[in-house]
């Protein structure tokens, strides 16, 4: 169903059809009906299918006799019930026995008038009920299904599952979500009508699966469909088999993938486990060789902790639950490594979780833009020591910072910077600002804009996590920075594989052509600071000189 | 062409059929005059004859719903009888039923002319 039929248009005429071989019968029908309907007339079994087949979208019921000279009208009523495409019109039979109503009833006719005739007023009556009913039924059908494919919308699919699960108590049972890798990509490249189509046929595929499986399927949103079948374990095959089949009738390169939750704890609310399904098909978004993901607790247990800190974040900023660490960073130049300054690195104390990993939660507050307010909050903290160093040491330790892809988006980045500098009355030079090299790769022009002109309010720039991203080496001659900090894995598999430093030299050769210090993060050995300042690395920072500290005794390190 | 009183008095329930046919005489007699030329008879006939008791049977049934609805009673009195007996395949002699049938219809021709 792709849009509401027009018969339903209240000024038009419904198509009725009348299907009866003998004339007197047709003739009275006829005389009853003409002035409302628009008639048809068969006289067999076949003319009857024939008109019934090709005008299925506008008929709005059918007159059938049950005695035909070639197909018997229960077989046609049949055909018609069983056919997808036809069950939906009403069908009122015409019989003389009491024993053919009822067994024509049970085949799914919707009503039957009796020979000889009840009054006209009766048979009129009787199909304008019939017509009206199936009508009502269409618009309910309307809107439980999506319009789209013509599968069930995701309300009316959880309460059909619900009815499933009491027939099927006991049996395991699989909650699948099916989902279209970069969908939105489709649409771009190809146009909607192309993804509409796909989407069609995608959801055809599934209905068709779904029903082979013994299961029920529904559109769920956009691009994803979901799935609850009796369980089993070849769901891949499944999957590759939708995809193989759009792929090969829209000639496209579209790339299905589905989340399992197999075996679904039926204790679970109903939407709960479709989440869980979700949650696994979100696990393999990015992952171009992965077709199936299977649900599993500990998915959902990081889900959850996820969730936790994300909710908890706003408190953990009011309440400073975030401690700004400093970690020192020495220049090995000289024989005697000279403390040159220190990186700031932010920790997390949660008052029930514990120390949580920045591993876990920057790359979480990364993906939401929540890191623009710790990033912030770290920069704040980062300049009131400078501060506090200045005024309790009397000498200035410039610090570097992290700052975010999503800061540089910021319009107001360069004021919130110069207004922090203002505020703590230190130099712009105290605070170095971290950017990572792939942000540079990424939206090069702005990123370039923004940087030269804090470079020009006189910030010291540090290109963060070198040799990760692919900085053409045209773009490096004329991008403003300060200093190199290579990435911290170089300095890991250099080391780790038989002293193989190829890399980091090469690293250093940039450096030097572009005449600014590296500084390489880290570094856990003498050996290995030996080696680096043998090869030329200026600064070099890593648990060989200390760990990241609070800034006490950060202090005490300093006055050592 | 045959008249209402004519067909009530060869005993045609008119009463019962006009109503049917929205009280319109003409269309009524109309519809008799083709009832009457139904091939539906023949084949009942050369069912029986053949003793082919599911065709037959399908051709009474046929019938049944035009003398019923026309309120024929003469005709459709032995075809309802006929009817019933065939749907169980009684293993019986259907030619006096069939003569019956066939001699009511054939006065009603006569009359249609």
């Amino acid at each position: 169903m792709n849009g509401m039929p027009d018969l339903y248009a209240e000024d038009r005429k419904r198509f009725v059809l009348i299907v009866e071989d003998e004339y007197v019968n047709r003739e009275l029908l006829n005389t009853y009906l003409e002035n409302d309907y628009e008639l048809l007339f068969a006289e067999t079994g076949t003319e009857a299918l024939e008109i019934i087949r090709s005008r299925s979208e506008t008929l709005s019921l059918v007159l059938l006799d049950l005695i035909l000279p070639d197909i018997n009208g229960l077989e046609i009523l049949r055909r018609i019930k069983q056919d997808e495409d036809l069950a939906r019109i009403p069908i009122i039979v015409l019989t003389s026995d009491i024993e053919s109503e009822v067994e024509s009833l049970n085949a799914g006719a919707s009503d039957f008038i009796s020979k000889p005739y009840p009054r006209h007023e009766v048979i009129m009556a009787r199909v304008r009920r019939s017509i009206e009913l199936s009508e009502n039924r269409d618009l309910i059908r309307w809107t439980e299904r999506d319009h789209l494919t013509g599968l069930f919308n995701r309300e009316y699919f959880y309460r059909f599952a619900e009815q499933y699960d009491l027939f099927h108590a006991k049996e395991p049972t699989d909650a699948i979500v099916v989902d279209i890798s970069h969908f939105h990509m489709i649409n771009e490249r190809f146009g909607k009508a192309y993804g509409d189509e796909m989407l069609r046929k995608i959801g055809a595929e599934i209905l068709r699966m779904s029903r082979l499986y013994g299961g029920i399927a529904c559109r769920r949103e956009a691009d994803t469909f979901q799935v609850y079948c009796p369980h089993r374990t070849d769901h891949d095959v499944l999957v590759r088999q939708i995809t193989d089949a759009v792929n090969k009738e829209l000639h496209g390169h579209v790339r299905l993938r589905a989340g399992i939750y197999a075996d679904v704890d039926k204790s679970l609310e109903m939407e709960r486990r479709f989440d869980h399904a979700k949650d696994a098909a979100d696990a393999i978004r990015n992952s171009f060789s992965t077709l199936v993901a299977v649900y599993d607790d500990s998915l959902h247990e990081k889900e959850v902790f996820a969730e936790r800190l994300l909710d908890d974040f706003h408190d953990a900023l009011e309440r400073k639950q975030f401690t700004v660490f400093f970690q020192p960073k020495f220049d090995i130049r000289p024989d005697k490594p000279v403390l040159c300054g220190a990186e700031a690195l932010v920790r997390w104390k949660h008052p029930e979780l514990g120390m949580v990993s920045p591993g876990v939660f920057i790359p979480l507050f990364e993906g939401n833009g929540l890191i623009r307010d710790l990033d912030n909050y770290v920069w704040r903290e980062a300049a009131a020591q400078i501060r506090a160093w200045k005024d309790t040491l009397g000498r200035s330790v410039p610090v570097s910072v992290n700052v975010s892809r999503v800061d540089m988006m910021d319009p107001d980045l360069a004021d919130t910077l110069r207004g922090i500098v203002i505020e703590n009355g230190i130099d712009f030079g105290d605070l170095h600002l971290e950017i990572t090299e792939s942000a540079y790769t990424q939206d090069a022009k702005q990123i370039v804009e923004v940087v030269s002109s804090l470079r020009e309010m006189g910030f010291r720039i540090e290109m963060d996590d070198f040799g990760s991203g692919y900085s053409s080496l045209n773009m490096l001659s004329t991008l403003p920075i300060d200093a190199l900090k290579l990435d911290m894995l170089f300095i890991r598999t250099a080391f780790s594989e038989k002293g193989n430093t190829r890399m980091i030299e090469i690293t250093l050769d940039i450096s030097h052509s572009l005449s600014v210090p590296m500084i390489a993060e880290g570094v856990e050995t003498e050996d290995q600071m030996l080696a680096l300042r043998k090869l030329g690395c200026d600064i070099v920072q890593g648990y060989y000189f200390a760990k990241p500290m609070p800034a006490e005794e950060f202090s005490a390190f300093l006055t050592r | 062409m045959i008249t209402l009183e004519q067909l009530r008095a060869w005993g045609a329930d008119t009463d019962e059929a006009l109503p049917r046919c929205l009280n319109n005489e003409a269309f009524y007699l109309r519809l008799v005059g083709k009832a009457v030329a139904e091939p539906s008879f023949d084949r009942l006939r050369e069912a029986v004859e053949a003793g082919d008791l599911d065709k037959a049977f399908e051709q009474a049934h046929a019938l049944k719903g035009v003398t019923g609805n026309l309120a024929l009673t003469p005709i459709d009195r032995p075809v309802r009888e006929m009817t019933e007996l065939l749907r169980s395949r009684t293993d019986m002699d259907y030619r006096p039923l069939l003569s019956e049938i066939m001699d009511r219809r054939a006065e009603l021709m006569a009359l249609c002319g």
